[in-house]
C-alpha cells in the first residue's frame, strides 16, 4: 500500500523508473518502511494486553453468574441484566447518574466558559485567578473527598459558617440525609472540575484572533453577546472536547466521591452507576451483575462521547 | 504527506481587547461572579491547612481562625494511625516505577510514528489516540482478574507495569507531535556521519524534546502519585503494602471526630504534589491543558 501511494506521488520520469526496476528491491522497501514501526510494538503489546484486553473480556463476564472474585463462573446470556432492571438500588442508580449528568454539564460548561472569557480579557488579578484554578487539579480523589469530609462534617465548615452567620438553625448533617447528600455530591462534582475546563477554555480563547472580538466591538456589541455569539461559535469544536473529558469524568471519576463521602448512603439515595459497578463487585458479591453494569457505562460512555461530538460539530 | 503540526506565534500575539471597559452593570457581576468562585475554590483549603495546625477544641470552636489552638501533633497521629510512612514509600515506588517504565514505552514509540509517514503508522496513531478517551475504570474487575492470572494480585509490582498502559496513549500522542518538529537536516547529517537508529534517537531527538519530555513526565507523575481505585482493589489494604492514597481515608474511620488528624494526613500526602507544582508550574499547567487538547 505504501509503495503505491509513493509512486502515485513522484513525478512521471521517477515513475517510470520505479517501474523499470525490478520487483524484489520494491518488496524490500515496504519492508524497510515498516521496520522502524518495530519500536512502537512494545507500547501496542502494552496497550492490547493491559487496556484491550481486560476491556472486552468485560463484555464475556457480564454474561455469567459470578459471586465472587475467586468463584467459578458460569454463562447465563443476558440474564444479569434482565435481573438488574428489576432491583431497586439499579433504579436509583440510573437516575442519579442522569441527574449528575443532566445538572453538573450545562453548569460547569456554561460557567467555565464564562470564567474563561473573563481571564481572556485579562483583567487585574488574572494570572492569580489562573493559579487557584489549578487547586483541584492537584487532590486526588481521596484528598478531594477527604476534604468535603471536613466541609460537611456536623462539626465542619459549612455549618461552622452557618453559625458564624447566626443562621445555626440550619446546619445539619449534611451527609447523613438523602437529599442534602445528593446535593453534596452534585457540589463536589462542580467543585472539583469547572475549574480546569475554565484553565483549559482560557488557554483556547487566547489563541482566537483579536481582529474579529475589535469589529465586532466596532459594531456596537456588548461583552454579553460577543462572548456567546462570537466566541462560543469559534470554539464550539474545543467546548465539545472539554464537554466530553467533563462527561467522562461525571460518569465514571465520581465512582470515588461516592465511595469516599457516603458509600451510597443514606440508603441508596446517592448511588451512581459507576459506584455500582464496584459495590456490586467487592462489596456485595455480585460481580456479574457489576460486570452488566460496567458494559451499560461503556456503551453509554462510547454513546455520549458520539453524541457530544455530534451536537458541537464546527458548523460554519 | 505532511502533517507537521502547524505552530503560530500563539504566545507573542497580544491582546488589543480593553478589560471589560464600557459593559455597565454587567462588568460588576462578572467581577464578582469570578473572584466569588476564587474564594470557594480557596475556603475549603484554608480550611483544611488551617484545621491541620490546630487541636480538635480549636476546630469546633473557632473554625475560621488560624491562630487560636495551634498544634503540631496532628501529623504525628496521621502518620502513626494510618501508617503513612510505609504508604508514602510505597506510593514513591509505584509513581517513580510505573513513570520510567511510561517513557521507556513510549519514547521509541513516538520516535518511530514522527519518522513514518505509511498508512500503518497513521493507522497506529489513530489507535492510541482512541485509546485517549477509554475509561479505564469500566474494566476494573477484568485487570483485577489479570493481575491474578499473572499471579501478581496483591502487588505493588502490578501497579508498576499496569498504570502505564493507560498513560501511554497519551504519552506517545505529545512525544510525536514534538518529534515531528525536529529538522530533517539535523537528522539527515547526523545520518550521514554514520548514527544508527538508536543513536539517532539517543543524540539527536532525545535532547531536542526534553521539554516534551518534562511535560509528558510530569503529567503522568501526577496521575500516578493520585491513582486510587486501582491501588486499592489490586494492592489491598494490607498495611506494608498499601498506597498513601489508599490509607489517607482510613484516617476518616478512626478518627470520625478529628477532622485535625485527617487534615495533617492530606496535608502529608500533598507535600509531594506541590513540591512538583512549585518547581514546574508552567510545564504543568501545559500538561494538564495538552491532556484536554489532544482529545
Amino acid at each position: 500500500m505504501t509503495t503505491t501511494d509513493d509512486r502515485a506521488a513522484m513525478p512521471a520520469a521517477a515513475r517510470s523508473e520505479a517501474a523499470a526496476a525490478p520487483r524484489r528491491p520494491r518488496r524490500s522497501r515496504r519492508l524497510r518502511d515498516l521496520a522502524p514501526l518495530g519500536f512502537t510494538l512494545p507500547a501496542l503489546g502494552w496497550f492490547l494486553l493491559f487496556t484491550v484486553g481486560p476491556l472486552v473480556s468485560l463484555f464475556y463476564y457480564s454474561l455469567t453468574d459470578w459471586r465472587g472474585l475467586i468463584a467459578p463462573r458460569t454463562y447465563v446470556g443476558f440474564r444479569n441484566f434482565g435481573r438488574l432492571f428489576a432491583r431497586q438500588e439499579f433504579h436509583q442508580a440510573v437516575t442519579n447518574t442522569l441527574v449528575q449528568l443532566v445538572v453538573t454539564l450545562p453548569v460547569v460548561i456554561a460557567g467555565a466558559f464564562m470564567i474563561a472569557y473573563y481571564l481572556s480579557l485579562r483583567p487585574r488579578g488574572h494570572r492569580f485567578v489562573r493559579a487557584v484554578l489549578f487547586t483541584p487539579v492537584l487532590l486526588s480523589a481521596p484528598a478531594l473527598a477527604m476534604v468535603f469530609v471536613g466541609v460537611f462534617a456536623p462539626s465542619g465548615l459549612v455549618n461552622g459558617l452557618l453559625q458564624n452567620l447566626g443562621l445555626g438553625s440550619a446546619a445539619k448533617p449534611w451527609l447523613a440525609q438523602s437529599s442534602s447528600a445528593s446535593i453534596a455530591i452534585l457540589v463536589v462534582i462542580v467543585w472539583s472540575s469547572m475549574s480546569v475546563s475554565a484553565a483549559m477554555l482560557a488557554s483556547r480563547l487566547n489563541s482566537v484572533s483579536a481582529e474579529i472580538f475589535e469589529a465586532a466591538e466596532i459594531d456596537g456589541c456588548g461583552h454579553w453577546r460577543r462572548m456567546w455569539l462570537i466566541a462560543w461559535p469559534v470554539c464550539r469544536e474545543f467546548v465539545g472536547v472539554v464537554t466530553m473529558l467533563q462527561f467522562l469524568w461525571t460518569l465514571f471519576s465520581s465512582a470515588a466521591v461516592v465511595l469516599l463521602l457516603t458509600r451510597g448512603g443514606p440508603g441508596y439515595s446517592t448511588v451512581n452507576l459507576s459506584y455500582l459497578v464496584y459495590d456490586y463487585s467487592f462489596n456485595q458479591s455480585k460481580v456479574g451483575y457489576g460486570q452488566a453494569v460496567a458494559v451499560m457505562l461503556f456503551v453509554v460512555g462510547v454513546a455520549g462521547l458520539l453524541g457530544i461530538r455530534r451536537l458541537f460539530r464546527q458548523n460554519y | 504527506m505532511n502533517r507537521r503540526p502547524i505552530r503560530g506565534p500563539r504566545a507573542a500575539r497580544v491582546r488589543a481587547r480593553g478589560p471589560l471597559q464600557r459593559s455597565g452593570p454587567l462588568k460588576y457581576l462578572a467581577h464578582f461572579g469570578v473572584w466569588g468562585y476564587v474564594v470557594l475554590l480557596l475556603v475549603p483549603v484554608y480550611y483544611l491547612v488551617i484545621s491541620a495546625f490546630k487541636s480538635n477544641t480549636a476546630i469546633l470552636n473557632s473554625p475560621f481562625n488560624p491562630f487560636s489552638g495551634l498544634v503540631l501533633s496532628n501529623f504525628g497521629t496521621a502518620m502513626s494511625d494510618a501508617g503513612l510512612g510505609p504508604a508514602l514509600v510505597n506510593q514513591a515506588y509505584l509513581t517513580v516505577g510505573a513513570s520510567v517504565l511510561t517513557l521507556v514505552l513510549a519514547v521509541p514509540a513516538a520516535f518511530a510514528l514522527a519518522r513514518s509517514n505509511g498508512r500503518t503508522a497513521a493507522l497506529i496513531e489513530r489507535t492510541f489516540a482512541l485509546g485517549f478517551l477509554v475509561p479505564g475504570f469500566a474494566a476494573l474487575v477484568p485487570t483485577v482478574l489479570l493481575a491474578i492470572w499473572m499471579g501478581l494480585f496483591h502487588t505493588r509490582e502490578f501497579m508498576i507495569i499496569f498504570l502505564p498502559a493507560g498513560a501511554l496513549p497519551l504519552s506517545v500522542i505529545l512525544l510525536t507531535q514534538a518529534m515531528r518538529t525536529v529538522p530533517k537536516e539535523l537528522e539527515e547529517s547526523a545520518v550521514l556521519d554514520g548514527a544508527g537508529s538508536l543513536r539517532l534517537m539517543r543524540s539527536v531527538y532525545f535532547p531536542l524534546v526534553m521539554p516534551t519530555l518534562i511535560v509528558v513526565a510530569v503529567l503522568n507523575f501526577l496521575g500516578f502519585w493520585n491513582e486510587y481505585f486501582f491501588s486499592l482493589v489490586i494492592i489491598g489494604p494490607d498495611k506494608a503494602l498499601r498506597t498513601a492514597q489508599v490509607a489517607l481515608p482510613t484516617l476518616s474511620m478512626a478518627q470520625s471526630a478529628h477532622y485535625g488528624v485527617l487534615a495533617a494526613g492530606i496535608v502529608v500526602t500533598l507535600i509531594p504534589v506541590y513540591v512538583l507544582y512549585t518547581f514546574f508550574a508552567n510545564k504543568m499547567e501545559g500538561a494538564v491543558l495538552a491532556g484536554a487538547l489532544k482529545g
